[in-house]
């Protein structure tokens, strides 16, 4: 079980999971830092640090491709928060680099703190002037966490069929081994072989989940949002928002806008590249009508279009509604129904930015062949680690039974992390109900 | 009659090793047992040992218990299961004399000075203050103790059923023991009803032998005492046979005459040792079932039907078991039946077995809802190190799920408690991979010399097999071939430390055991090392002690399941807390910090 503990290597974002300037990510449990210089582009300069002291530097993925540009906090033992030896990380506060850099601390060993976990420790480790009650209240609060047991409940629908399925095989097969380690050889007379057919397909499930991350593309390379509508619409008004920035020329003459202009951006925690576009008309300047092919073929590529239209105008013939989100521009001249935005106060844009994440969000579940998906980076490394113990079985299929189960007992306690373990009495249950024994 | 330090109730495999550890322990003990001639009966299988339970004996006997001991004097086939599957689970497994193996429990325990046997019934407690300070027999002796150990096995209301026959009794022709059982609910226990079984005995001179597959023992002997280095005994031979669609007609056909499905019978029975009419009606595809027909002695023609347990009516059976091949003609000397008895729900015990009811009391074997006779012994040998040492009145002897197979077994009783008789398995051991059998005075034997249970031989023989496995290492670690020393070599799996033996010729004059030993402590050490981690953090949570007497309802934020669920196990330490089922991890992280400064 996976409960509050002092010393192990745990990590949580300090600051709000949002586009800021800044975010804190604070590390705690011993051998932080030693873990932490593993993807450090100054790891002899990080061992060395003094209590105290900040250390500048880049963190890398395991590939080595950079993550972020960050500056450390180095806290010895018996100093900081929770009196453990820790690292404050502080980064862009990009949802993009937050969970690069979370899927990056779990494969270095960090497992995401309980909530609470943090205030916890400090209290055990006798470091501040707690009080016990608010220690615990921080811990009360976070009553969603339910016993170990109930661990697949809260997962979504098709997630947790799929991994209660992967659970029951992998439970199957341990159970075909410990038949093997608790009854003799007179009684189960059939030798166990190694279920290559069931690991395999365990494997490709799993594999599939992994991949499922931080839904594939869009998540790796961004989303490309276009917006479109007719001229004078206020995209380019509505484009300056999104990407908070005077990036777009504005000015109440239609067709101001020629060619597209891009920006990366973040959109609802999502990596985006914005595209304003030129207004959509005909009877302009043969400029206007290169621009205006232009944005005709970044329709094409879009992800999701995002069509400003003053209430009561049509649309026009050739846009994919499946990928187009229609807006009521100008909400502050006009009111009528539905998604509405004034690109000059701002109304309607969070509303705005909720509809295009969700939509964004969708789509990638579609792409994904209607497959579940994992959402998050613990679960991500838990099922990596499973993998890993299955392909070591696999590796090692010579070896006798008990060093066998050693490594799908392995397997099921990583995946058991986000399904609730697997306790000896359920072992035996599946044993008994498989196999008659007994003399 | 006077008082006595120590009164053991029960002379089974239980009350055998507890009394046997108080009087080793230096205090005066008595054995209160319904029938002297009774002592180490086995009831059911005449056999001692097998997977997990192997190791337990190993264990009992690393404490300075008897079992291993009894077995190693009493035993007409041995073999170690499991070879082909693993050193790290192979297991010890005897077939016994089973009238050889109560005769030799007996003398064995009259020979032990301090202990005293006597034959009589207990029907009540006597309690001063919460505490038990003697016991009431049938026959209204009054005796005094200042510990007690119950352990009363299958009699306590014990009822025995033969189709639609039953009687009191807990034994097949053994009276049960009426009246403790009313006594206990009395003073407020919690009693349950739980159920086994046992098969016919046939007589050997009326088997067809010619149509029965013969099972042999192993060659190689080896002893289930470390006190010894080699058992010669005579050896029998085991047969094997199977039911068909005969047999499984029949028993269809009579089920509703069973009390098992009739209703009668509501205690539970064990999933792991199924009457032939479960696995019937559970496994209705199987077109045949294995049974092993096993002498019970060397005097005797009475053949155990391992596999056959049945509580249908005698006429049935003897239609049905005369329809396997080699029974055909046999004479049925005792039928099967179905035995159900009370049970004292161990969440009652702390892990020294000590009773949270009432003081002074220990309590031990199947009454806490065990199943076999060395799941029995070793709570027994616990309970009675532990009425002594709390009379000495020193720490109590708990073994962790790290050192034994008796801490996971009593760890499993007194913090999830049972619902079925509850046997020992393998995969109930986290860390089984250390919990070798061979190993067990490795494990254990300083332990029990420490808490006054084990004497100088074994402590010596312990020291003395210590030296010679690092010699042993040192003579490998010396040889040199390929590049690698005989120590590298042996991770290899094809490799063994008798199979060195020419290029090595000192590795002869080691002791068998002692070339076991290293050569697995060799292979598993990789492995081993894995779970050091695993292992530190399970006794970090283990040394944060929680009191027994800790006040659930004065603590602020727990939830209110895990708040009755505390108060009904009563753990010891976090980490026994942390394996309560469906206690959440935020209450146990508010008790943390709870006991942090007591």
């Amino acid at each position: 079980m996976e409960s509050y503990s002092v010393d192990e290597p745990v990590y949580a974002l300090a600051t709000a999971y949002a586009v800021s300037a800044l975010a804190v990510v604070r590390t705690s449990g011993k051998g932080s830092i030693l873990l932490l210089s593993k993807a450090f582009s100054r790891p002899r300069k990080l061992l060395a640090a003094d209590n105290a002291s900040l250390v500048h530097g880049h963190i890398s993925d395991s590939d080595g491709t950079l993550i972020d540009e960050v500056v450390l906090a180095v806290y010895k033992e018996g100093h900081g928060y929770t009196g453990e030896e820790a690292v404050e990380i502080s980064t862009h506060g990009s949802p993009t680099v937050l969970r690069r850099l979370f899927v990056r601390l779990e494969e270095l060993g960090f497992r995401q703190a309980r909530r609470g976990e943090f205030t916890f420790r400090a209290f055990m480790h006798g470091r501040m002037d707690l009080t016990q009650a608010e220690a615990v209240e921080e811990i009360v609060s976070s009553r969603s966490v339910h016993s170990q047991e109930k661990a697949l409940e809260r997962l979504s629908g098709s997630l947790r069929r799929e991994l209660g399925d992967i659970r029951r095989s992998l439970v199957e097969i341990l159970a075909s081994l410990e038949v093997q380690l608790d009854y003799a050889e007179d009684e189960i007379l059939e030798d166990w072989l190694f279920p290559d057919e069931e690991v395999d397909g365990i494997l490709h499930r799993l594999g599939l989940l992994a991949s499922s991350y931080g839904a594939g593309r869009i998540y790796r390379d961004g989303a490309i949002v276009v917006l479109a509508g007719e001229p004078n619409a206020g995209k380019s008004s509505l484009f300056n928002l999104l990407v908070k920035e005077d990036r777009a020329i504005v000015s109440p003459q239609p067709g101001t806008t020629r060619d597209y202009i891009e920006a990366e951006c973040e959109i609802a925690g999502l990596p985006v590249r914005l595209y304003d576009t030129a207004g959509l008309r005909t009877g302009g300047d043969e400029i206007e009508d290169e621009g205006i092919r232009r944005a005709r073929s970044l329709f094409e590529k879009a992800d999701l279009i995002v069509y400003l239209v003053e209430p009561g105008r049509p649309l026009p013939d050739d846009i994919d509604l499946e990928r187009t989100l229609i807006v009521h521009s100008k909400s502050d001249l006009a009111c009528g129904g539905g998604l509405a935005v004034s690109s000059m106060t701002g109304e309607g844009v969070g509303l705005l930015i909720d509809k295009i994440g969700e939509r964004l969000h969708e789509g990638e579940v579609g792409q994904g062949a209607e497959g579940p998906s994992i959402d998050s980076e613990r679960q991500l490394a838990c099922i990596r680690s499973c993998i890993q113990a299955l392909e070591a079985a696999r590796d090692n299929r010579n070896q006798s039974v008990d060093i066998m189960a050693l490594f799908f007992q392995g397997a099921l306690e990583q995946l058991g992390l986000i399904t609730g373990e697997v306790t000896n009495e359920e072992l035996l249950d599946t044993l008994f109900s498989k196999f008659c024994l007994g003399k | 009659m006077r008082d006595y330090d120590i009164i053991v109730i029960g002379g089974g495999h239980a009350g055998i090793e507890a009394a046997a550890a108080a009087a080793r322990e230096g205090f005066s003990t008595l054995m209160i047992t319904q029938s002297l001639d009774a002592i180490g009966r086995l009831s059911c299988n005449p056999a001692i040992g097998g997977l997990a339970k192997g190791n337990l004996v190993r264990e009992v006997d690393a404490l300075g218990g008897v079992m291993g001991l009894l077995i190693d004097g009493t035993m007409i086939q041995y073999r170690t299961l499991n070879r082909r599957r693993g050193p790290a689970v192979q297991a010890p497994r005897a077939q016994a004399d089973k009238f050889s193996y109560s005769r030799a429990a007996k003398e064995m325990l009259e020979h032990i000075p301090k202990l005293s046997l006597f034959m009589d019934t207990v029907t009540d407690l006597i309690v001063e203050k919460d505490a038990v300070v003697g016991v009431v027999t049938e026959r209204g002796w009054r005796i005094g103790c200042r510990r007690l150990v119950m352990t009363t096995g299958t009699f306590m209301d014990g009822r025995i059923f033969i189709g639609e026959w039953d009687a009191p009794c807990g034994r097949l022709g053994e009276g049960a023991a009426i009246g403790l059982g009313a006594s206990l609910r009395r003073l407020g226990f919690d009693v349950g009803r739980l159920k086994t079984g046992t098969p016919a005995r046939v007589r050997a001179s009326s088997l067809d032998w010619d149509e029965l597959e013969v099972q042999p023992g192993d060659e190689e002997v080896i002893p289930f005492s470390f006190l010894h280095d080699e058992v010669d005994r005579p050896r029998l031979d085991c047969y094997v046979t199977w039911t068909n669609g005969e047999t499984h007609r029949i028993i269809r056909e009579n089920m509703h005459r069973s009390p098992l499905y009739g209703g009668k019978i509501v205690g539970r029975g064990p999933r792991y040792c199924p009457s032939i009419e479960d696995k019937v009606m559970r496994f209705p595809d199987r077109e045949r079932h294995q049974i092993f027909v096993e002498p019970e002695g060397v005097g005797t023609e009475e053949m155990y039907l391992n596999g056959l347990s049945s509580s249908l009516p005698e006429d049935v059976q003897h239609e049905f078991i005369r329809t396997l091949p080699g029974l055909r003609h046999c004479e049925i000397m005792r039928p099967a039946y179905a035995v159900e008895y009370d049970y004292l729900n161990p969440l009652d015990l702390y892990p020294s077995l000590e009773s949270k009811r009432l003081s002074n009391l220990f309590i031990a074997g199947q009454t806490n809802g065990t199943s076999g006779y060395e799941e029995a012994a070793a709570q027994g040998i616990v309970a009675g190190i532990n009425a002594a040492l709390s009379l000495r009145g020193e720490k109590p002897l708990i073994l962790g799920r790290d050192e034994a197979y008796i801490g996971v077994l009593i760890d499993d009783l007194v913090t999830k408690g049972t619902k079925e008789p509850y046997r020992m398995f393998t995969s109930r051991a986290e860390y089984r991979l250390s919990l070798r059998s061979d190993n067990a005075d490795l494990r254990l034997t300083r332990l029990g010399w420490q808490k006054h249970s084990v004497d100088e031989e074994r402590l010596e023989r312990l020291d003395a097999k210590i030296r010679q496995m690092s010699d042993l290492k040192a003579s490998l670690a010396s040889y040199r071939e390929r590049g690698k020393s005989a120590l590298a070599l042996l991770k290899e799996p094809e490799v063994t430390v008798d199979g060195l033996v020419d290029r090595i010729p000192s590795i002869a004059s080691f002791q068998p055991a002692v070339r076991r030993e290293v050569e697995l402590d060799v292979k598993y050490e990789g492995y081993l090392r894995r779970q050091e981690l695993e292992i530190a953090r399970f006794e970090r949570a283990e040394a944060m002690a929680i009191p027994p007497d800790f006040d659930y309802d004065a603590l602020k934020g727990l939830s209110g399941e895990s708040r009755e669920k505390l108060k009904l196990v009563r753990p010891l330490s976090i980490g026994q807390a942390q394996r309560i089922s469906g206690l959440r991890v935020s209450d146990i992280a508010i008790l943390m910090m709870a006991v942090k400064g007591v």
